[in-house]
């Protein structure tokens, strides 16, 4: 469904990946684990679009200086040079990192908001309604400012947004950051039940025992470089995987 | 007297609030601060004159074809020359000022630079509550807070609405949205034109037209959405309120002393500031990333 090949940015001077290649398969749910600054947000933004629109709209200053090689295809078709709301339209959606509400809307016109693809009256309905299914938190706090929702509360807007755009691969970005152990389970039970609904899942996330858990495959990124990639029991039984990127 | 000076300060407030409106928007969805935003308002109230007064159109669709005209005038300029340099804020700046310039010396060159009038769009008056109000000021007063009305209707309740209120508020999410955000920018800018020229096709009647008629309301803009907090649409129409009521004010109080409503606005938005920076409704500008 989704397929890396050899992608390298450098930002400047600085390569932020360097020749990354991974794939997603349909209905899989695949995560990519590794430690700060290794490049994971860069690869989801990449991938979504945002870093070739960066360049675009900073280009002629210093932070334009964006250099993108490689390619991304999304079912067939390559993308890696379509904006990113082209991007979106084809069922590629990313929820970014630090959830990233529209604060000043309240939780109803975030989620509309998300919905701007579904033009249709009774499809949006149906997928607020599952959108409330799947959070009912929201449903109560329809009416809210979401500026003014709790963190775990903020991040189940995030993921309900970029459901409520019907995506067929959805990309979360670091979910569980901030979140209490039990609101963190809570949020992987919903992942999880995401992907068995039936939309493909890339994952980024730190806790490494939760995520291997629940993952059908995963990549280990460092130092802006694939350097692991298979399932929990393939990666566990590696010891120098465990020790240096997993710190198991 | 008093009632005189209550129609031209709503009048005003009106005239004012459209403008600052106009000016709101695109410096939310766009980070734009668009210093050419009067000289649509002053281009409308030239093209009025020449289709009413010259060429003798009705007035209806004398407004309609100023307000199409100037907004597919502003949509160019934002295309060609602002939408390119929008990450640059101060050539945004040097360009919008260079604009309005551009305007007031073509206004210059072909009408010169005497103060003319415009015939009333509506003549004859109403009698409100006893108190006699030309026709052309209780219209133009009407129109102006219908639309404002319909463009807080589109903006809180249309699909384009929402996306416009997003994309002000986080344009990267808004593109992972599929919004595709460039095309809802220059739809901003559209409308706000449109605003900007509305407001200049119906004023420019009860006003004197002259080529650097931009200058004094972009002040005024100014000052009102900084008292009403950057890129708050709730904060311009207040301020918008609040700036045509103390310029009344001084009118009223010092009759002499009429040339001081500017210095007088721009005092009450320092005192704003001084107490509030962020202004009234002021949204903090948070990093986009
Ligand atoms: N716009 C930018 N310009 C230059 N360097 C950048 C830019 N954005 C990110 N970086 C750098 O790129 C590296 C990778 O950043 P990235 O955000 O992709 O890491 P990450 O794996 O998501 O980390 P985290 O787990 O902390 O979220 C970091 O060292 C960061 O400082
Ligand atoms: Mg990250």
């Amino acid at each position: 469904m989704l397929e890396v090949k050899e992608l390298t940015v450098c930002y400047d001077t600085a390569m932020l990946l360097n020749e990354v290649s991974m794939e997603v398969h349909r209905g899989e749910l695949v995560s990519l684990i590794g430690p700060n600054g290794a490049g994971k947000t860069t690869l989801m933004r990449t991938i979504s679009g945002l870093v070739l629109w960066e360049k675009q709209m900073k280009r002629g200053t210093r932070a334009g200086n964006i250099t993108i090689t490689g390619e991304v295809y999304f079912q067939g078709r390559r993308i890696d040079q379509l904006p990113p709301h082209q991007i979106a339209r084809m069922g590629l959606v990313l929820c970014p990192e630090r959830r990233r509400p529209f604060s000043e809307l309240t939780v109803e016109e975030n989620l509309g908001a998300g919905a701007y693809l579904v033009r249709h009256r009774r499809r949006y309905q149906d997928t607020l309604e599952l959108v409330y299914r799947t959070f009912p938190v929201l449903k109560k706090r329809s009416r809210q400012i979401s500026a003014t929702l709790s963190g775990g509360e903020q991040q189940m807007l995030a993921i309900g947004r970029a459901l409520m755009t019907r995506p067929l691969l959805l990309c979360i970005d670091e979910p569980s950051t901030g979140l209490s152990p039990l609101i963190k389970q809570e949020l992987f039970a919903r992942i999880k039940e995401i992907n068995e609904s039936g939309i493909t899942m890339l994952l980024v996330e730190q806790d490494v025992n939760l995520t291997l858990a629940m993952s059908t495959r995963s990549y280990i990124l460092s130092h802006s470089k694939i350097v692991a990639r298979g399932d929990r029991n393939e990666l566990l039984a590696d010891e120098t995987i465990r020790r240096s990127y997993l710190g198991l | 007297m008093l009632a005189n000076i209550l129609v031209t300060t709503l009048v005003n407030a009106a005239a004012y609030a459209m403008l600052a409106v106009g000016f709101s928007l695109i410096f939310g969805v766009g980070r734009i601060i668009n210093l050419a935003h009067t000289a649509y308002y002053m281009l409308a109230g030239f093209s009025i004159y020449t289709l009413v007064a010259t060429a003798g159109c009705p007035a209806a669709p004398a407004v309609l074809l100023t307000i199409a005209l100037i907004t597919v005038i502003a949509v160019l300029c934002y295309k060609l020359l602002i939408d390119p340099m929008r990450e640059h804020e101060t050539t945004v700046l040097i360009i919008t000022i260079a604009l309005a310039l551009v305007f007031q010396e073509l206004m210059l060159k072909y009408f010169g630079g005497q103060f003319r009038s415009v015939p009333s769009l509506a003549r004859g008056f109403f009698v409100i509550l006893g108190v006699q109000v030309t026709r052309q000021h209780a219209l133009t007063c009407m129109v102006l807070v219908l639309i404002l009305g319909a463009v807080w209707l589109l903006l809180q309740k249309t699909r384009l609405g929402l996306a416009i209120r997003a994309t002000a508020q986080d344009k990267e999410v808004a593109n992972l949205m599929g919004m595709d955000v460039s095309r809802i920018a220059a739809i901003t800018a559209a409308i706000s034109a449109a605003l900007a020229a509305t407001a200049g096709a119906l004023v420019a009647p009860l006003n004197i037209l002259e080529p650097h008629m931009w200058l004094h309301p972009l002040t005024i803009i100014l000052a009102i959405v900084v008292l009403g907090g950057l890129g708050s649409i709730k904060g311009s129409i207040l301020g918008a309120v609040i700036i045509a009521l103390s310029e009344s004010l001084v009118i009223f109080l010092l009759p002499q002393g009429s040339f001081l409503k500017g210095a007088f606005s721009l005092l009450i938005m320092i005192i704003v500031l001084l107490i509030r920076p962020e202004g009234l409704f002021g949204v903090a500008l948070e990093g986009e990333r």
